[in-house]
């Protein structure tokens, strides 16, 4: 359930926003309560096994994130060219499941820079990302978009937490 | 941005999508950045609506990521990329700016496919639950 909640998030987000309502910095707090209440009432699934395993995913989803990012807004190359651009160098260098690691961070990276005004929001939520992605490691698995929904969920929660929310 | 269009260029590159990831090498990663790249490149220069196209053609690559378990054949990659391409189409306004979003529109596609089929058995004549 909790590993679920914490993947489901984009999509309550997205059927809410679609209902007309915006996310403002009270809902935010509500949101992230809720999201608290469940991991809390269910930890178990939401356990890290192996902290080491899941500091080296952070910084490296970190890595992704940060270098898509600046690709994208201060070389102009937009999202999709900046996140396609680390990835493929991502599978010259790293083993396949860094592969999938960095180019989870890349997904972050495709942020706006409306959503992200500083560098800081972008490093949590690719630090977040890393661990999310050991959390969730047995979620939809073979499941294509896996890696975008694992991104949007840690996004999200550096938005509502630290962002003032979806507004 | 018509609908057609971003149907028919999400179908092509399900299409290529499946057939590197069957008959390549290449991983999952390296597959979906080079579609990505490729539209990202190419049908900005090509269309005027060219980078909402490429956001079609990128979500498709990540629906291309699946495992072989859950779209084995060509036909089932083909639906989901249509799925996949209505939903980013109809979905243009949700979750702007947040990263991720695309792959979230594939996820829901492909789960749209695979989560009834898993269970089948609920859905056929005379099946109590």
């Amino acid at each position: 359930m909790c590993r679920h909640a914490l993947i489901l998030l984009p999509l309550v987000v997205a059927t809410l926003e679609l209902a007309g309502y915006l996310i403002g910095r009270t809902s935010s707090v509500v949101l992230l309560a809720l999201l608290a209440f469940i991991i809390v009432l269910a930890p178990k699934g939401c356990r890290l096994g192996d902290w080491k395993k899941a500091l080296r995913s952070a910084l490296i989803c970190l890595v992704g994130a940060l270098a898509s990012f600046l690709l994208a807004n201060n070389l102009d190359l937009g999202p999709l060219m900046a996140s396609a651009v680390v990835g493929l160098l991502g599978t010259v260098v790293l083993k396949e499941k860094d592969q999938l690691v960095v180019y989870l961070g890349t997904f972050i990276g495709m942020s706006s820079a409306l959503r992200f005004p500083t560098l800081s929001l972008v490093v949590l939520a690719g630090l977040t990302g890393g661990i999310l992605w050991e959390m969730l490691s047995e979620t939809w698995n073979g499941v294509g978009g896996r890696l975008g929904t694992v991104a949007a969920t840690a996004v999200l929660i550096v938005l509502l937490a630290f962002g003032g929310g979806l507004q | 941005m018509t609908l057609i269009l971003s149907i028919v260029l999400g179908l092509l590159t399900g299409f290529f999508g499946h057939t590197l990831r069957q008959r390549t090498q290449l991983s999952t990663v390296a597959v979906s950045s080079l579609l990505t790249l490729l539209a990202a490149l190419a049908l900005p220069r090509i269309f005027t609506d060219g980078n909402q196209y490429a956001l079609v053609c990128a979500a498709v690559s990540y629906v291309t990521m699946s495992s072989t378990e859950r779209l084995a054949k060509v036909w089932e990659t083909l639906t989901v990329s249509l799925f996949c391409s209505v939903l980013v189409y109809y979905g243009q306004d949700v979750l702007m700016g947040i990263g991720g979003r695309l792959g979230t529109f594939a996820a829901l596609a492909v789960l749209a496919f695979t989560v009834p089929r898993a269970h089948r058995k609920l859905f056929k004549k005379g099946v109590r639950t």
